[in-house]
Order: C-alpha cells, then structure tokens, then sequence
C-alpha cells in the first residue's frame, strides 16, 4: 500500500507543524503541569516516601502528616506484641519556630530514631548523616533551603528559642510552606515547648516481617481501645491521603482539571485547523482519487492516519523536551513527579487531540466532489 | 448474432443548475450513444454543456429527467458507495489540471488505485511499471511531480488512469494547459489507447488540435449536439489490435 498519509505529512510538513506542535504544546503543558503539581503535594508525604516503614499509626483521622496529635506510648507495646511485626520507631513531629543569623522561617521538627538502620527517611538520609545527628542539638537542613533558613553547614540557630546547630544537609526534604529539619529523637523533644506534658511520639512506625502483608497487620493492630485513640495505615494508604488531602484541600485538583480541559479544547481547535488546511490543500488530489472510484470512506482514513502520525510526532517532541525540562527541574531541586499513569494519561490526552482534529478535519472531505475538476 | 450494445448511451436526459433565482438549462433531452474502440471528441464553445455531459455520462452527476446507461448499467439505480464501486472497477479519468499528489513519485501515483482495487503490492508495481512504460515516462517513474514537465506530468495521469484496465476512460480538457507538442502526444496517447486496448475514449476540449486525431467529433452548442462527425476512418480498432 502507498503510504500516502505519511508520504504527505513528510513532504509537506510545513503545513502540518502547525497541527504537530499543537498536539506537542498541549501534551507537554499537561505533562509539566501534573508532574509539578504532584511534585509540590508529594513533599507533604515526603516523610512516609522518604522512609521504609511498612505501617504508620498515629491519631485517628489525621489527613496528613503535618496534622498529627500525640498518641499514647503504649501503643508501641501494642504493636510489637503482634508477631508480625519486626520493629518500631517513634517519630516526633512538631511545628516549630527558625532563628538562623540572617533569617526566620517557619520549620516543620522531625525527631527520628538515629540507631543504625532507622526507617525515618532512610532513603534521604545516608547512614553517615543519621549518625551525625546523635549529637545534641544536631540537625540537618535540605540543601535548597539553606538560603531560606539564613545559614550554612555549621552554622548555629535556635528553633523556638533553643539552640541547634547544622550539621549537614541532604536533598529530598523540600516541604509544603516552609523547611523540614530533622533532629534526633532526643534534640526533637528538647525543642517541643510542651514536651513535659505530652503523652508520646505523634506517630509510630513499623517495619513487618513479610511487607506484602501489610494490609492485613494494619487491620489486626489497629485501634485497640485499651490503648488510647490511634489509628493505623499502611505507608501507601497513608502517603497517597496526604498528597489527595492537598490535591483538594487546595483547590489544585480542579486547577488541574480545568486547565487540561482549556489545553485540551485550545490543542483541539488549532491542530483540526491545521488539519483542516492540510486537508483543503490536497482537496483536488482526493476529488481526482474519488473521481477513480476510490471511497470518501477510505479518503476518511487517510485525512485520520494523518492526524494520527500529527499525534505521534507531537508526542515524541513532547516526550524529549518534557524529559528534558524534568531533567532540569531535578537539578534545581524543583519538585516534580511523574508515574507512568500520569504519563500514559498525558498521551492519551495528546492522541485524544489529534483524534479530535482528525474527526473535524474529515468533515472538509465533503468538498472532495470530483464533478467540481471539470470546466 | 446482435450487434454488442453500446457501452455508453444518454437517453433524452436533461440538466438544469439553479443559482439564486436564475434557472439555466445545461443539458436539453439530449440522446447519444458512444461506441467502444473510439477516441470520441465532444467539442463546442464554453458554456455549452460539455463537461456536464462528461459529468453526466461518468455518473460524476446525476440528471432530472432521461437515463445513462454505462455497461448496460442504469446509472440512476447506483446508489454513492455503487457509483464509486462502478467508478473503481470501469472508468478512468484524466483531468486538466493532473490532480497528482505532490509528496509521490510517478511509480507511487499509479499504484495508488490500483490497492483499492485490491491488487497485491507486487501486482500493483508491475502494473503500474508496465503502464507508465507504455506512456513512454520508464525512465521517469522515481520522480515526483514537482520534477516532471507538464506533458510528463499528463502522461503519469494517463498511465494512472489506464492502470486499472477500464472499459470507460474519460478526459476533461487533457492539453490545455499544455504545449502544442506535448499536447500532441498526449492526443495521440488517447487515441492510441482506445485503439490498442478497445477503451471507450470519451474527451472534452475546445482545443482545435484534437479534433485531426479524433475517431468521431461531437459538437455541442447550447445543451445540444448539432453536428455528429466521424473522421475518414484509419485503420479500426481490430486492425489495430492486430
């Protein structure tokens, strides 16, 4: 089969750039919209991403980590009498005051268990750095937050009013409305103004035996009543209510929605008229076609495979210059995320636009009547 | 034996256009008949109904009143997808202004059909290789049309035309926008093919040079033919097949 769509598209490409960076813009616009979006939200879940714990328990109906409330410490004898379960942290997290030498910030306290093989942030925390906060009043800042912060490795400041020093910085800790510092256990319950009243950690973690059974020791240990109130989740669970809590809470789930309908919609409209124009250039050669018996309905699947092919290329410059510009976000430390249901909806988008322009685009096949090419 | 019937006859058929308020009468109970092995030139001033005949007698149009019959078929009864179907299987067309597809080669535009008729790859390559040197263009079949004269460029659609084997090959106006030589060889193409192959040569033009190399010369003035002429025969067709 002569592979007029394609053979068409390459040799006048001018007149379907329009239509190919169209498609391109909106799937890329998409693309770095949610992949930003989701990067913002998934700092509020950083500490339950960043660590290995398989279960988290913390006070009934916390929406999200910032939100938690003591829980008794007696839970933790709750938990490890369960046999599946193989250790437990406690994890203090407090909303606290910054005094560096050059700034004043509002910082979110993590006190985190320092024994070699700790769950808390084990995957942004090197095992060398969780050493170094045994020392009292040791913390370590993200490095993106260091200007922020008004400080530098070394330098010292005081979180409500008490004084820390900074030990070392790491990356992957950029929160939501301001800056995580981690501290041990110890250095997090000194800097607590309420520490001498409070009942115990705001969360405990575990770590289970067999994680793929994490769903079912969730059910068993939770929300013993002889234990005080206390709920429990699985990391996943507890990650994915805190990124959805911000995704509605701030309304960005519908700036979201509403701005892939404008792109969709304005990707839609210039690429069916590039399309259309394409279409309407090569209006005599389809008639003559049609005038040598061949069906407007096959004509129908030339003009589509044309918006497919308009799909495809816009696709792969998408894919390129979005991967690039993730690239370059990481390397600025600019949260993003993306996740191959994200990406693959974002395709999805790009080849719903060139569908729909091919669709609209076909309409003009009705002026293909060969009757018109005689004089 | 009965003589075979002629593979295109008009039966009193007529054709108005409205445009606005105005009503103009193209075609006026007009009967014909156009016999098969001939080159049949239609001739007559602009605006006289000529290209709506070609129209008509293709099934490109419909008429009010009167039938066409191609190949014994009422044309009338062909509903689109039929007409298409017709079109795809017995007639060709060679239009003024080529109607070739800029992004492929001559080889490529004379195959194109050809699929839909559903020809294999290598069926449909053959063909279209065997056409194109029977229009003299073998040694131009990687081209595409940007690289092609005029004349070249009549011939691809010729040989495109004539590929898929019609019985019916019909010809708008094929040299005027050509030279006096090219357009010569394109005449003589047409002749040629309806000689060679037994195909009804229907033509429509105004240009002087085509009515020498016409078999029979049709003159048409207001919707009407008012002169029948058939040249001194040369060789028939059977001779020349021979």
């Amino acid at each position: 089969m002569v592979a007029l769509a394609r053979k068409t598209l390459l040799h006048e490409w001018r007149r379907f750039l329009p239509a190919v960076l169209a498609v391109g813009f909106a799937c890329l616009l998409q693309l770095l919209q949610i992949a930003f979006v989701l990067g913002i939200f998934s700092s509020a879940s950083v500490y339950i991403t960043g660590s290995t714990a398989q279960l988290w328990v913390g006070y009934p109906g916390t929406q999200s980590v910032n939100f938690g409330s003591p829980i008794h410490e007696e839970v933790e004898a709750r938990l490890l009498m369960d046999p599946e379960i193989r250790r437990v942290e406690s994890f203090v997290w407090l909303d606290a005051d910054w005094r560096g030498a050059r700034g004043e910030a509002s910082v979110f306290v993590s006190g985190i268990d320092t024994r070699a093989g700790g769950m808390l942030f084990a995957r942004v925390l090197p095992a060398t750095l969780r050493e170094l906060l045994r020392e009292p009043d040791a913390v370590i800042v993200d490095r993106s937050d260091l200007d922020k912060l008004g400080v530098q490795v070394g330098d010292a400041a005081t979180i409500n009013g008490r004084r820390v020093r900074v030990v070392a910085v790491t990356r992957g800790l950029r929160a939501l409305g301001g800056a995580n510092v981690v501290a041990s256990l110890d250095t997090a319950r000194r800097l607590d103004p309420d520490a001498a009243t409070t009942i115990g950690p705001t969360y405990f973690v575990a770590q289970l035996k067999h994680p793929d059974r994490a769903d079912a020791v969730a059910a068993r240990v939770c929300c013993s009543p002889a234990f005080g109130p206390y709920e429990v989740w699985t990391a996943p669970v507890f990650a994915r209510r805190a990124e959805m809590y911000w995704l509605l809470e701030t309304g960005a789930g519908a700036g979201v929605l509403f701005l892939a309908v404008i792109v969709f919609a304005a990707g839609a409209a210039i690429s069916s008229q590039a399309l259309l124009a394409a279409v309407a250039g090569s209006i005599r050669e389809y008639a003559t076609l049609n005038a040598l018996g061949v069906g407007i309905a096959n004509l129908r699947w030339v003009v589509l495979e044309q918006a497919l092919w308009v799909g495809v290329a816009g696709l792969l410059g998408a894919t390129g210059l979005g991967g690039a510009l993730l690239l370059l976000a990481r390397e600025q430390d600019v949260p993003a995320v993306l996740n191959v249901s994200v990406t693959v909806a974002c395709m999805a988008v790009a080849l719903g636009v060139a569908a729909v322009s091919g669709l609209a685009a076909v309409r003009s096949l009705r002026r293909a009547d060969p009757a018109t090419l005689l004089r | 034996m009965p003589p075979a019937p002629p593979p295109l006859r008009a039966d009193r058929v007529s054709k108005t256009f409205v445009t606005g308020r105005l009503r103009s009468s193209i075609l006026k109970d007009l009967s014909l008949e156009i016999e098969a092995g001939q080159l049949t030139l239609i001739s007559g001033p602009s605006g006289c109904g000529k290209s709506t005949l070609l129209a008509i007698l293709s099934g490109l149009q419909g008429v009010d009143s009167g039938h066409v019959y191609a190949l014994g078929d009422d044309m009338a009864q062909l509903d689109t997808h039929a007409l298409e179907r017709f079109r795809l299987k017995h007639t060709g067309f060679v239009f003024q202004d080529f109607g070739l597809f800029p992004a492929l080669n001559a080889r490529e535009q004379v195959e194109l059909p050809l699929h839909y008729l559903g020809l294999t790859r290598a069926e449909a390559r053959a063909r279209a290789m065997q056409v194109l040197d029977e229009v003299g263009l073998s040694s131009r079949v990687q081209l595409k049309p940007a690289e092609l004269s005029g004349g070249e460029k009549q011939r691809v659609a010729i040989a495109r035309a004539i590929a898929k084997e019609p019985a019916l090959l019909f010809a708008d106006e094929p040299t005027s926008a050509l030279d006096a030589a090219n357009g010569t060889i394109i005449i003589e193409l047409l002749h040629r093919i309806a000689g060679m192959h037994g195909t009804t040569v229907l033509c429509v033009s105004h240009d002087p040079r085509v009515i020498s190399h016409a078999d029979r010369v049709l003159s048409m003035e207001d919707g009407r033919i008012v002169n029948d002429h058939r040249n001194v025969p040369g060789p028939s067709p059977k001779e020349l097949r021979e």
